[in-house]
């Protein structure tokens, strides 16, 4: 018990917003009907959420005890929250907020020929190839073979 | 003998055969492809298929399943990495034997015994399963309660860091579940007076969120592991070897059958406990254990094959799923409308067979394409992960928005993904969450009913638990689980004698 590893970086707080979030969500099971009686709607919210505060509490008693992670932030940023995953998510934004606009072919293309071209470095040509050939094989499977109903943009109605 | 004809409608159906093919062929490569997960991909197809026909849906998703939790091993051989959670201890001896040169040996006997565990639980599912459903209609709603808590206290327990940790999980689940209009009374629960939150939060878009943009996520952090190449040969295994560890197999898969069966419980907990015993039981291996024995290879994988059809026998008698793969496969029978109980059996007879000769189906492709198409599969699972991760999110995200047409839900799988993201990082486990959405409105209704049949009355509703001899063993069941969890256990033990580890 003497040799504990320290902290991961970022999970104090990470714990502790928890803990906020599911007070928060006791005082929202709460509000639905309160202690009016042993079968009312908001019963089982409030014994939910009565759990997810007593086990947090008990997390956070665990993880006050261990030492604190080696130059916190910075580690957060490295390893938690490194710059790879930063570009990933605004890549996964972008094309979220894309694919309104310009459809679901236009914005996935765009989409993997990007994040493939950050991720794998290579030539921009073998990038495109393989995206393209990902592209097709996804529209084939699922548009043509299962059917489903691809989001289509309001820029390029023409396309799919 | 009407149900003959219905064990064997996707033997015969000339598309159900197909999709039954196509499953069991995908769900080895997503077994093996590290970063893909059976959970992963059920997920994802339940939304692209739930206009389909209920067979259609359930012969591709139990082909999935069936070969995903095999396809595990291959990778764990070949590469060392294992596909699936369940084919850890397959890599600890399948490595060292493929390094010698025998990986043709293993993957041969690996997939030979995993189709005997399949077998094996099949046909527990197919005997077990109308004898339990008998005993279950019995039940009352208090012991669905008890259940539903066994079920997700099992695997918050097993899976993760801590208990704790697993309970939190667990909790979570059952409040998401919990958004929306309440059943019974149709007041709004945690909907915050917007229209959006009064559908409740669909079910499937938090299990894709999870299960497949936050593993995208984590897995961007193993982005550079070298792949390892090996010489595979012959495949076919030897009769002798079959015969000389048949026995071995069966012992594993009914160890497999019975974990699987436990309600939370799946076949990453059968492999690991299957792997020990086979330890113990082997007095003269003839490789020691670690370097490439032949029974901790065969133990692990008969019993993970054989925890598939054992994991059906809670999820369609009790509607309890048996872990996170089941309770994605509820998910999509309560998406065609169906409701797995105690009545599946007696009132839809035609469905539980349709399954059971289904599963039987995807074992025999299982024992076809495991012992075939080795070098495309070398080739194939060697794809960049700088590929996969991008086509993940792009197919979680197809998923996601084809259950309702409605790109709202693009950003709910988003948003679960990012949280799955840190709950990873931090020692959470996303299982008992999707157990909770499941479990929870179900909780929650029998819990109601409960309490209503004890007419409000808290000390009548504590006495029912005890003076009803179900409800009384699951209890003691739960209590024991619970205790053994918290720091009154290790107090115990202390009290008696040191501990000895």
């Amino acid at each position: 018990m003497s040799s504990e590893s320290p902290r991961r970086p970022g999970e104090l707080a990470f714990n502790a917003a928890l803990l906020i979030f599911s007070l928060w969500l006791l005082w929202q099971a709460f509000s639905i009907s309160g202690f009016s009686g042993l079968s009312t709607p908001g019963v089982f919210p409030m014994l939910a959420s009565g759990v997810m505060v007593i086990s947090l509490l008990a997390v956070l008693g665990k993880v006050v005890k261990r030492p604190a992670a080696h130059d916190g932030a910075r580690a957060f940023l490295q390893k938690v929250t490194p710059s790879r995953h930063v570009v990933m998510l605004g890549l996964v934004l972008a094309y979220v907020a894309l694919m309104p606009l310009l459809g679901f072919l236009v914005a996935s293309g765009l989409f993997l020929f990007a994040s493939i071209a950050f991720l794998w470095r290579r030539s921009l040509l073998v990038t495109a190839g393989i995206s393209l050939l990902a592209l097709g094989l996804i529209y084939l499977v699922f548009r043509v073979a299962f059917q489903v109903v691809l989001p289509r943009g309001e820029l390029m109605q023409w396309v799919f | 003998m009407e149900f003959i004809g219905y064990l064997l409608l996707s033997w015969l159906d000339p598309s159900l055969l197909l999709l039954t093919a196509a499953g069991t062929l995908a769900g080895i490569y997503v077994g093996a492809i590290p970063g893909l997960s059976v959970t992963m991909a059920a997920s994802i197809l339940i939304s692209f298929t739930f206009k389909w026909e209920v067979n259609e849906a359930l012969a591709l998703i139990s082909g999935v399943f069936i070969g995903g939790v095999y396809g595990g091993s291959r990778t764990a051989i070949l590469l060392n990495i294992p596909g699936a959670p369940s084919a850890i201890a397959t890599a600890i001896e399948g490595y060292p034997m493929a390094k010698r040169g025998e990986a043709g040996t293993a993957i041969g006997l690996t997939t030979v015994m995993s189709v005997i565990g399949g077998f094996v639980g099949i046909l527990a599912l197919a005997f077990f399963a109308p004898m339990i459903s008998k005993i279950a209609i019995m039940f009352t709603s208090r012991d669905y309660l008890l259940l539903g808590m066994i079920g997700i206290l099992l695997v918050g327990t097993l899976s993760g860091e801590s208990f704790a940790k697993g309970a939190f999980a667990g909790a979570l689940g059952v409040l998401i579940g919990m958004v929306g209009l309440d059943p019974m009374t149709a007041e709004g629960r945690f909907t915050f007076g917007t229209i959006t939150l009064m559908g409740g939060i669909p079910y499937v878009v938090a299990m894709i969120g999870f299960f497949g943009v936050a593993e995208a996520f984590v897995q961007l952090h193993k982005l550079d592991l070298p792949v390892v190449k090996q010489k595979v040969d012959r495949i076919i295994p030897k009769l002798s070897d079959v015969k000389r560890y048949f026995w071995l197999a069966m012992r594993a898969s009914g160890i497999g059958t019975i974990i699987g069966a436990l309600p939370g419980t799946g076949g990453d907990i059968a492999a690991l406990l299957a792997y020990d015993d086979a330890k113990r039981a082997t007095k003269k291996p003839e490789v020691p254990f670690g370097e490439g024995a032949k029974e901790g290879l065969i133990a692990p994988e008969a019993a993970n094959n054989s925890a598939v059809g054992g994991a059906f026998i809670p999820m369609l008698t009790l509607g309890i799923p048996g872990d996170a793969v089941t309770a994605v496969i509820i998910g999509a029978l309560y998406i065609h409308g169906l409701k797995p109980g105690p009545l599946m059996i007696a009132e839809t007879p035609h469905l539980f067979w349709f399954i059971v000769g289904n599963l039987t189906l995807a074992n025999i492709f299982l024992l076809i394409f495991g012992l075939t198409g080795i070098k495309v599969f070398t080739k194939i699972v060697e794809c960049p992960k700088a590929i996969l991760i991008p086509l993940i999110i792009i197919l979680s995200s197809v998923g996601a928005y084809a259950i309702q047409n409605n790109p709202v839900d693009i950003y709910w799988m988003l948003l679960f993904g990012v949280i799955g993201y840190f709950l990873k990082t931090y020692g959470f486990q996303v299982g008992p969450i999707i157990l909770g959405v499941i479990l929870g409105p179900m909780m929650d209704a029998n819990y109601r009913r409960a309490m209503i049949g004890a007419r409000g009355d808290i000390g009548t509703f504590l006495w029912d638990f005890l003076s009803n001899p179900i409800s009384l063993i699951l209890l003691t069941a739960f209590l024991l689980m619970l205790i053994s969890q918290t720091p009154l256990w290790r107090i115990v033990k202390q009290w008696r004698r040191e501990p000895s580890s």
